[in-house]
């Protein structure tokens, strides 16, 4: 027995998934253990095995998202952490990019910077923009730093110099001296993690680095042994910001590739359902308790940034709110993310408008039917009353509720300020939610020049099935697909990802006269991705090196990324296409410059779950049977529908009104709609075109 | 006023959510396709969408202060453009005699059609990189009439139903100093109009136009209900502040501000300029348009409630600056470097605003960012310009600190990475940094000031630097003290705030922007606090004795208690 695990510790539940050869799949979930989240993950995969009967030695790897990187941060408990700058730029980290996340509010504060100033220090030398040494290092006072941080009690260190992207010699050397003054620092150059221009965001991203470093070496190694103790040697794989999967050591000595790890997971998974399902590009749309999420998957690999700022769960869509997080310049699924959840609050402000989140009520207390405190209502309080959800209990029988406390929520609160009746405000909160969360994939979709009426939306997540015919519709997305196991998706997708390393050199220099450097650094970094990959076990036919080129118009700061092509010809031909399609126009005419060359090594395996094989358990696809009212539309009375256990559509098309119980999400099929299966354990529901 | 309910509101609130995202993806596409840092890395910008009459219903998350000129731009452009305009048109405007702020700064509005009608504009300002005139950056403080200040251009149709104007494009390409850049971002406008007709007219498509004017209509009316029902719980009566700009920079005078906010039984503002300087000789009138627009936005930042940043907030406030004064310039007066003016006119309402809800407002700022021009040739003989602004910071708040490192609160720039900066022009920055001892002394300290320096590595380079608050320093609340003032220096020289001169290789410019003020008695902040400022190097230990009384170790930032304590006692004595 070969058997796989992957993991993804959430706020309130550790999701396991265990897939066997053949395709057969195996879910826990146990309760997350915030203290040492090892802790949940060891007993989630102990229960797991134990179903299978499997002993430890069987499982030859573990995918893991980790939220560790992300709540260090979060909870401001990472290390004590220096910054060695060049003289006169001890303050870039606290600087930042000078904007605010919001307009009018005169009492917002900025987020304190991870290295207070008394632990930033400054250094002689520069290297001008060209890269050569305007002023040499003083190396005597790189000594005295690694003396002061020591003093101090600091016990991390990163490093950023003005120009290193351009050479990085000082920052090299400065590195190896504290190392030898200082061994106890942890130590990390920005140009170790990616060398780009722009020197907050590169500052920033290194002191993520050396922030969350302890932490996540502890995480891992406690990790470790606790698999070791269940007799697992397999190798722990951590999933990365980019949908990829990265080794032990990588994460230990990168950890900021993988503060993204957790959404990471379900966008993976997508990627690789695609093919089997004959539909390439989706739209990932993932609701949880607190937020949803969307993501694009294009020609089966997610849609990424190079850059992406990290803050506290709730944020908005809009590419305008920034300043309010910690800047990360690396590549991540491009994910937009709302405050529209299970447990989003609604309420009617003093101006008369209904307004729904980004106030939560979370999972504890959660919303008003769990009858714990919470009697505000919520999304989920919304859904009881139009009877979308099972009013005796949630989450497969284990979460009891009470639709009556939902009913008296949104009267209160919501119905009898507007002068509706409960079925109607509860209509409201829905159809609020659901605007919020179509603009989270308006944000990935449209602001890219993309038409979300070419892409299938692929719903996730708890909460996902519940609303995504109508979000589809809202779009005039007219394929929905629900996924298989959609309410633990997350830890299914990290089974199909890829191992995947990324790297940069930037070039900045006319595309014309490119090509001689560029080939210099593709066979520079081709070198360094088949060396990190050899190091994790992929070699020969496993590695596949991903090449793409940043572009732009000369004078541009922004740019697009674009696949690599032989000669600077077709390079350009490419760029103006993307270009085009993004936005509308390109200027044949204007010089461009080649900004990066980036490169994703991919090292694929034989093993990752194969969603068109996959068979799930039945006991996660039993759910009730009968019928019961449901309000579908505003202002019509509600409509007897079906209940169905998910395995129904195993006999055949599904014709709405229905509604497919499981354990872990309910799927909604509206009048009008027919859900029939969609291939790789997926629900397909086709809408009508609409005019949206 | 309007107490009419909302028709129906679900789908009120549905349209408000639509509409706000429209307009952010307006401001997304600018952003994306413009050409220039100083709309693509400065964000100096906005965008909106405005009903037919040109009342904005929805403002992106960009320079607030540009967007309640719009009327009156929008009043000129429909003079001349009204019942004219095809699908795929659009108008461009900069003349500040006819609405607009200043020559930089070009107004699109692009009108959305929906059953052979206007049903709303799409309107998109853009700081250009240049317009011409006497020197590059076309903003100079020093002009002394509008004609030395660039190209005007009155209300002209710039695209004809999605063709540019060849006309226009050869005269504006030959009228500006970076004709690639200042062609290319009015590109980047109408690309983003496009985006938000397209938007607009797949909500006509649910909702029908005259369901959609309705929802204007309701958005524009609760955002007022909500404004005046805040409003209404202000104390009644009329509350006076003034201010100063430290000169025009031609002349040695202070330029006065002063203004009268008077909060009215029906949940309205008078906002009276009376008082106020002639206008003056260099650019730095303010037109009236810029004046109403920063006196609303300062109401704006006052009230707490989450109201819609539409135009029904302005019907709640009325503006008037008396003809021919600072505020309210009659042509042919310079206008290039009225920002300032913008900042200040902000500072003074601020400072009758803290007397009306002092819970609210925060002591004095920067005073408005610092902008730094040079222009000169690469060696290889092509040209360049720089406009840099440099940020400052807030002043205390009534129960935190100020914010350093920050916009002022009329605006949402950023700034010019160095890396970015000294890639593409021929300077090398040799510091952005915090200033020590710059922040105001108070219970809530000030912000500190940002430095920030450059040296020339072109043969030479015109040098021309906007600078305020050198005189009066940002001015504290509440007992609080005033915040550090601003400086420029030349190779270590001392230059005037507000200059125009030459810059020769080698030489470094170095600007100082000011700290905010410092809010409530300096004597009443946490020790600990101050201690912290001191272990941080935000203060030093002799600014911790003597403008707080606390005794501090300089170099490990320990607190010494009792000698605080017995100095607090020795000075309350």
């Amino acid at each position: 027995m070969r058997a796989r695990i992957g993991v993804d510790v959430g706020g309130t539940f550790t999701d396991v998934v265990l897939s066997l050869p053949g395709g057969r799949v195996l879910v826990n979930k146990t309760s997350t253990t915030p203290r040492d989240p090892g802790e949940g993950v060891a007993a989630g995969i102990a229960a797991v095995l134990r179903e299978a009967g499997l002993e430890g030695a069987a499982v030859e790897e573990v995918v893991h998202g980790t939220t560790v990187a992300s709540n260090t941060i979060l909870q401001k408990v990472g290390a004590r952490t220096g910054l060695l700058t060049t003289r006169g730029f001890r303050d870039v980290l606290e600087i930042g990019r000078i904007r605010t996340p919001g307009m009018f509010d005169l009492s917002w504060s900025k987020p304190e910077p991870l290295v207070p100033r008394r632990w930033r220090r400054e250094a002689s030398e520069r290297i001008g923009a060209d890269g050569a040494v305007v002023e040499p290092l003083d190396e005597g006072e790189v000594r005295e730093a690694a003396a002061f941080f020591l003093e101090e009690g600091v016990e991390a260190v990163a490093i950023c110099f003005i120009n290193s992207y351009s050479n990085e010699a000082h920052e090299r050397r400065a590195a190896a001296i504290l190392r030898e003054a200082a061994p106890s620092l942890l130590v990390t150059a920005s140009c170790e993690v990616l060398p780009e221009i722009k020197e907050y965001e590169r500052t920033s991203t290194a002191v993520v680095n050396a922030y969350i470093l302890p932490a996540m070496r502890g995480y891992l190694s406690r990790l470790e042994a606790r698999l070791r103790e269940l007799g697992l040697s397999a190798p722990v794989q951590v999933m990365a910001s980019n949908g990829g999967m990265v080794g032990l050591e990588a994460a230990r000595d990168r950890p900021v590739f993988a503060v993204g790890s957790g959404p990471a997971g379900g966008v993976a998974g997508a990627a690789r359902l695609g093919p089997p399902l004959g539909a390439a590009d989706l739209i990932v749309f993932d609701m949880g308790g607190t937020t949803a999420k969307a993501a694009i998957v294009e020609d089966g690999l997610p849609s990424l940034v190079t850059e992406y700022e990290f803050r506290d769960g709730i944020s908005t869509p809009s590419r305008f709110t920034k300043g309010a997080g910690y800047m990360l310049k690396v590549p991540a699924v491009d994910i937009a993310e709302v405050g529209s959840g299970g447990g989003s609050i609604a309420r009617v402000d003093a101006g008369g408008l209904l307004v729904v989140g980004p106030e939560s009520a979370g999972g504890d207390p959660g919303p008003a039917c769990y009858g714990r405190g919470n009697d505000r209502p919520t999304v989920t309080d919304a859904n009881m009353v139009l009877g979308f959800l099972n009013p005796r209990s949630l989450a497969g029988g284990s979460l009891p509720v009470d639709p009556e406390l939902s009913q008296r929520a949104v009267m209160r609160h919501v119905a009898a300020p507007l002068g509706l009746s409960a079925e109607e405000a509860a209509q409201g909160i829905r159809q609020v939610a659901n605007v919020n969360m179509a603009r989270a994939i308006r944000a990935v979709t449209v602001e890219r020049g993309k038409d979300p009426r070419d892409l299938a939306l692929l719903a996730i997540g708890g909460g996902g099935p519940l609303h995504a015919v109508e979000v589809a519709r809202l779009l005039g997305i007219r394929r929905v697909l629900v996924a298989p196991a959609a309410g633990v998706f997350s830890a299914a997708g990290m089974l199909a990802a890829e191992a995947a390393h990324e790297f940069v050199e930037p070039l900045l220099r006319p595309l014309d006269d490119a090509w001689p450097s560029l080939e210099a650094a593709r066979a520079r970094l081709a070198t360094a991705g088949r060396t990190a990959l050899r190091a994790e076990g992929y070699a020969g036919e496993g590695v596949e090196l991903r090449f793409a080129a940043d572009l732009r118009y000369l004078g541009q700061s922004g740019g697009l990324t674009v696949p690599l092509e032989e000669g600077e010809a077709a390079l350009r031909v490419a760029f103006e296409r993307l270009y085009r399609e993004t936005f509308g126009y390109a200027a044949e005419e204007e010089p461009v410059e080649l900004v990066n060359l980036r490169l994703s090594a991919i090292g694929r395996g034989t093993a990752r779950l194969d969603f068109g094989a996959l068979s799930l358990d039945a006991q996660a696809l039993a759910g009730e049977a009968g019928t019961r009212p449901v309000h579908f539309t505003r202002g019509a009375p509600a409509v007897p529908t079906r209940l169905l256990p998910r395995a129904a559509l195993e006999e055949g098309a599904v014709e709405g009104p229905a509604i497919l119980e499981s354990y872990d999400t309910t799927v909604v099929i509206p009048p009008g709609c027919t859900a029939r299966p969609g291939g790789a354990g997926c629900v397909l529901i086709e809408l009508e075109p609409t005019d949206a | 006023m309007p107490e009419a309910p909302i028709p129906d509101p679900i789908t009120f609130a549905v349209v408000k959510n639509a509409m706000d995202s429209i307009v952010d993806e307006v401001a997304y596409t600018v952003i994306r396709t413009a050409r220039s840092e100083i709309v693509k890395d400065v964000m100096d910008y906005s965008a909106a969408i405005c009903d037919a009459k040109g009342e904005m219903v929805a403002q992106a998350k960009t320079i607030a202060q540009h967007l309640g000129a719009i009327p009156e731009a929008m009043a000129a452009v429909q003079a001349r453009w009204g019942g004219r305009l095809q699908p795929g048109d659009a108008v461009i405007m900069n003349d500040p005699y006819s609405g607009g702020m200043h020559l930089p700064d070009i107004f699109m509005f692009f009108p959305v059609f929906a059953e052979g009608e206007v049903l709303a504009w799409v309107v998109v300002i853009c700081h250009h990189t240049d317009v011409g005139g006497r020197v590059p950056g076309s903003n100079a403080a020093d002009s002394t009439e509008i004609f030395q200040e660039g190209l005007r251009i009155p209300p002209l149709r710039l695209y004809r139903e999605g063709e540019m104007d060849e006309a226009l494009e050869a005269l504006i390409g030959l009228n500006v100093r970076v004709p690639d850049r200042v062609l290319g971002d009015l590109r980047a406008q109408y690309a983003a109009c496009g985006v938000g007709a397209r938007e607009i007219a797949s909500l006509v498509r649910r909702y029908g136009a005259a369901g959609l004017r309705g929802h204007f209509v309701a958005l524009l009316d609760y955002a007022e209900r909500m404004a005046r029902a805040e409003i209404k719980t202000w104390p009644r009566g009329t509350y006076r502040f003034t201010d100063h700009i430290d000169s025009d920079g031609l002349s040695e005078e202070a330029v006065r501000l002063s203004v009268a906010v008077t909060v009215r039984d029906d949940g309205t503002l008078r906002v009276d300029w009376e008082g106020s300087s002639p206008q003056v000789r260099a650019a730095i009138n303010s037109t009236l348009s810029f004046t109403k627009s920063n006196s609303f936005l300062s109401v704006r930042c006052a009230l707490r409630g989450d109201i819609p940043n539409n135009a029904g907030v302005f019907r709640c406030v009325e503006v008037t600056a008396p003809e021919g004064s600072v505020l309210n310039p009659v042509s042919p007066a310079p206008v290039a470097a009225r920002a300032l003016t913008g900042y200040r006119v902000m500072d003074t309402m601020f400072g009758a605003l803290a007397q009306i809800v002092p819970e609210v407002i925060p002591a004095a700022g920067e005073g408005g960012n610092t902008v730094v021009v040079l222009g000169g040739r690469h060696p290889d003989n092509r040209p360049f310009i720089i406009v840099d602004m440099i940020s400052g910071c807030w002043g205390g708040r009534p129960d935190k600190d100020g914010v350093e490192a920050i916009t002022n609160p009329s605006q949402n720039l950023s700034n010019t990475p160095v890396e970015v900066l000294e890639r593409q022009h021929p300077v090398r920055v040799e510091e952005y940094a915090l200033v020590a001892d710059s922040g105001g002394p108070g219970r809530f300290r000030g912000g500190m000031g940002l430095a920030r320096s450059y040296r020339l590595l072109a043969e030479e380079a015109v040098m021309q630097l906007r600078a305020d608050r050198v005189r009066f320093g940002p001015y504290g609340l509440d007992g609080g003290q005033q915040g550090g003032r601003a400086g420029n220096w030349l190779d270590g020289a001392p230059v005037p705030g507000k200059v125009t001169g030459t810059m020769r290789r080698g030489q470094l410019l170095r600007h100082h922007q000011a700290g905010g003020g410092g809010h409530g008695d300096p004597r009443a902040r946490d020790p600990e606090a101050v201690a912290r400022d001191v272990w941080n190097g935000k203060v030093s230990a002799e600014a911790a004795r003597r403008d707080y009384a606390v005794v501090v170790d300089g170099r490990t930032g320990i607190l010494d208690r009792a000698e605080t304590a017995r100095l607090r006692e020795r000075e309350r004595a």
